[in-house]
């Protein structure tokens, strides 16, 4: 009861500040003009429009170009921008990593939903279906946290990986900041001589030998603290909320990075507060999402179902365009040689 | 006026020298991912950037030079500057929906991109010119009082220049359609908006003056602000679930003292009105009112909004 006033609290708080930031707002106001454009990424959008453009030349004359930019701010609002991209732009802002984490979560949810547990190769190969240079590093990264730098080839089941490989992909900098403070702390320096931006990434893996004395095992957790609110003060990159960091790391007296990395991506509050993905328990839950999966399915002759005949036509057969409007996902057509000869999908469907 | 440049921009290109905007945002962001990007799309891009621009689409093999010259010739350059400009001046909390819905209006606005050729019919051509004022109006919120009297000021041209035939202005009619349209917008309850709707509406066939047009555009928003924080002040007052009647009444009361006493013309007046809805001051009658020895009950939301409205009508200035 009193734990959830507790938390309660502060987030009605939270929301009646940012809606009063969003009737005035002095600050985003006060900003010079490139600060305001740079701290939005909205030059990051306004060039990668263009080069969307450049790219879908052919297209622009039967769209017109206000059109084309209309299509590609919604498909960002919507988060359907970073399908099918380079890992680079997927990474470029907090809101395409969202959109990703959020793509992911969709695309793959099923896997969870069947409760079958996959490799990290596994996760891999789901990730690059979505963006193809996906960097494997990442992938490892985000399995460590899963399996506490142990064991790198056992099954993960979905939900572990999702919000671990969220804190790792969403936080990616803050971590590799982390990482080196604790190492640090680990050895006795003092972790503020740490350039921390440019602290080189798998730095944390050249730690000492697993001592197996428990008792002293990781770094103080108080002490660590001190240091990660410091670094969430200066940090350009997003953070998870100071508080929550707090809060996970007051729970214990000491603690090792991966015991960190893992109560983080458990944290009820920092998936909240990263607004991606939705709570643990509904991760399975999408009906809407399962609705039109099914109607998919139904309209795919042979596959998992039973073959349909072809008399189903009736029902008009309108693949849900995930990617961006003006790239059509290249799916290979369909050659059914058994059916009746006609090619012509959609007017078989209006007959 | 700065949206009209996005309208004209296939001849309006000739403003090349402005593009400070775009070249400050870029160079500033490098070092970002942005910055890079930026690189790669300033008119006067330098050799090293066009390697960045081909490396994105290996399959044509165009140079650059003429990516620049199919930019600036579609008016892609042109309509990306007026967007931003667009944007810095409106500043808005959230600039991506902020685009998606500016370029949806500008393709619906020339037929040539939205499809829409035909004719459309004089009650049709009304309604987009409504929305078209409209949507200038949103464009920045109206403490950012130069932006907004820019915006005003374009949505009352779009207004005024009504077809060839009859002769510019705005009537009363139209005026008194925009405010519904924006308190409908507004979602502010019907009886709560009416009252002010009546101070502020012209006559259907009186020409509005632009000073007026001006007064109710902007006297609507505020409106439809401080009915959206006094919902807000109610959200805080309900906490237990039950906002208790006495408390509220305690609270409009005061506002109501810090309203009503004295003209607004001199500035102190805004300081003492201030003072009065401080902490100090409105805590001391919250508590003198719990205190009071009156049965309790509680107020409901639609009362409190109403009442709050009332206190802010009764400053309003009716029109005419």
């Amino acid at each position: 009861m009193a734990t959830g006033t507790a938390l309660r609290k502060p987030r009605r708080r939270g929301a009646a500040t940012s809606a009063s930031r969003r009737m005035l707002s002095p600050d985003r106001l006060a900003l010079p003009d490139y600060e305001y454009l740079a701290q939005r990424h909205v030059l990051t959008y306004m060039e990668d429009a263009v080069s969307q453009l450049l790219e879908n030349r052919e297209d622009i004359s039967q769209y017109g170009i206000a059109r084309f930019f209309t299509e590609y701010f919604n498909s960002v609002c919507q988060g359907t921008h970073i399908l099918f991209r380079e890992f680079s732009f997927i990474q470029a802002t907090p809101h395409n990593r969202a959109s990703f984490l959020r793509a992911f979560w969709r695309c793959f949810r099923t896997v969870g939903k069947n409760g079958d547990l996959l490799t990290m190769k596994e996760y891999h190969c789901l990730l690059q279906l979505l963006c193809p240079d996906f960097p494997l590093e990442l992938t490892q990264k985000a399995a460590r946290i899963v399996l506490m730098d142990d064991a790198m080839d056992c099954l993960m089941s979905f939900s572990d990986f999702l919000f671990a490989f969220q804190i790792q992909f969403y936080y990616s900098e803050f971590l590799e900041s982390v990482a080196a403070i604790y190492q640090d702390l680990l050895t006795g320096k003092n972790p503020n001589t740490v350039i921390v931006p440019t602290s080189s990434s798998g730095q944390h893996r050249q730690r000492p030998a697993l001592t197996e004395t428990s008792a002293l095992e990781g770094v103080e957790a108080s002490l660590f603290y001190q240091y990660l609110e410091n670094l969430c003060d200066r940090h350009k990159y997003s953070c998870p909320p100071p508080a929550l960091v707090k809060e996970v790391l007051s729970n214990v007296q000491r603690l090792t990075f991966y015991g960190f990395l893992v109560a983080l991506s458990k944290h009820h509050g920092i998936n909240q507060a990263l607004g991606a993905l939705p709570d643990k328990g509904d991760l399975m839950h999408d009906p809407a999402m399962d609705e039109e999966l099914e109607r998919l399915m139904a309209q795919l002759p042979g596959l998992l179902t039973t073959p349909t005949s072809g008399t189903e036509g009736g029902c008009p057969r309108t693949s849900p365009r995930m990617g961006s409007p003006w790239k059509p996902l290249h799916h290979p057509r369909k050659v059914d040689a058994e059916s009746d000869g006609s090619t012509e999908e959609t007017e078989e469907s209006e007959t | 006026m700065g949206d009209d440049d996005a309208a004209s921009s296939q001849h309006g290109w000739s403003t090349v020298s402005c593009t400070a905007p775009c070249q400050d945002g870029g160079t500033s962001g490098s070092g970002r991912p942005a910055g890079k990007m930026a690189e790669k799309r300033r008119p006067t891009a330098p050799v090293a950037g066009t390697s960045e621009a081909r490396r994105a689409s290996p399959a044509r093999g165009l140079a650059t030079e003429s990516e620049e010259e199919f930019l600036r010739q579609a008016g892609v350059t042109a309509m990306l500057r007026a967007a931003l400009l667009k944007v810095l001046e409106a500043r808005p909390d959230e600039p991506l929906p902020f685009l998606a819905h500016y370029f949806d209006n500008l393709g619906l606005r020339s037929p040539a991109n939205g499809g829409a050729g035909e004719p459309p019919g004089l009650l049709l051509l009304q309604q987009q010119r409504i929305g078209r004022a409209l949507w200038h109006l949103r464009l920045a919120h109206h403490s950012q009082r130069t932006a907004f009297n820019n915006n005003v000021s374009v949505a009352y041209e779009c207004l005024s220049a009504s077809g060839r035939k009859k002769r510019p202005g705005l009537d009363g009619r139209t005026y008194s359609e925009l405010l519904k349209r924006i308190c409908r917008d507004g979602e502010a309850p019907e009886e709560i908006v009416s009252p002010l709707l009546r101070k502020i509406q012209c006559r259907d066939h009186e020409a509005v003056p632009f000073d007026i047009f001006r007064y109710g555009m902007l006297t609507c928003f505020v409106l439809l602000e401080f009915v959206s924080r006094a919902d807000a002040l109610y959200e805080v007052l309900d906490d237990s679930g039950q906002a208790d009647r006495r408390v509220c009444q305690a609270v409009l009361d005061t506002l109501e003292g810090a309203l009503l006493a004295g003209d607004f013309e001199a500035p102190s007046r805004y300081l003492e009105a201030g003072s009065q809805l401080g902490p100090d001051c409105l805590a001391l009658a919250m508590d003198r009112a719990l205190l009071a020895r009156k049965p309790n009950s509680s107020m409901l939301r639609d009362e409190f909004l109403e009442k709050a409205a009332t206190l802010f009508i009764a400053k309003v200035r009716p029109v005419g």
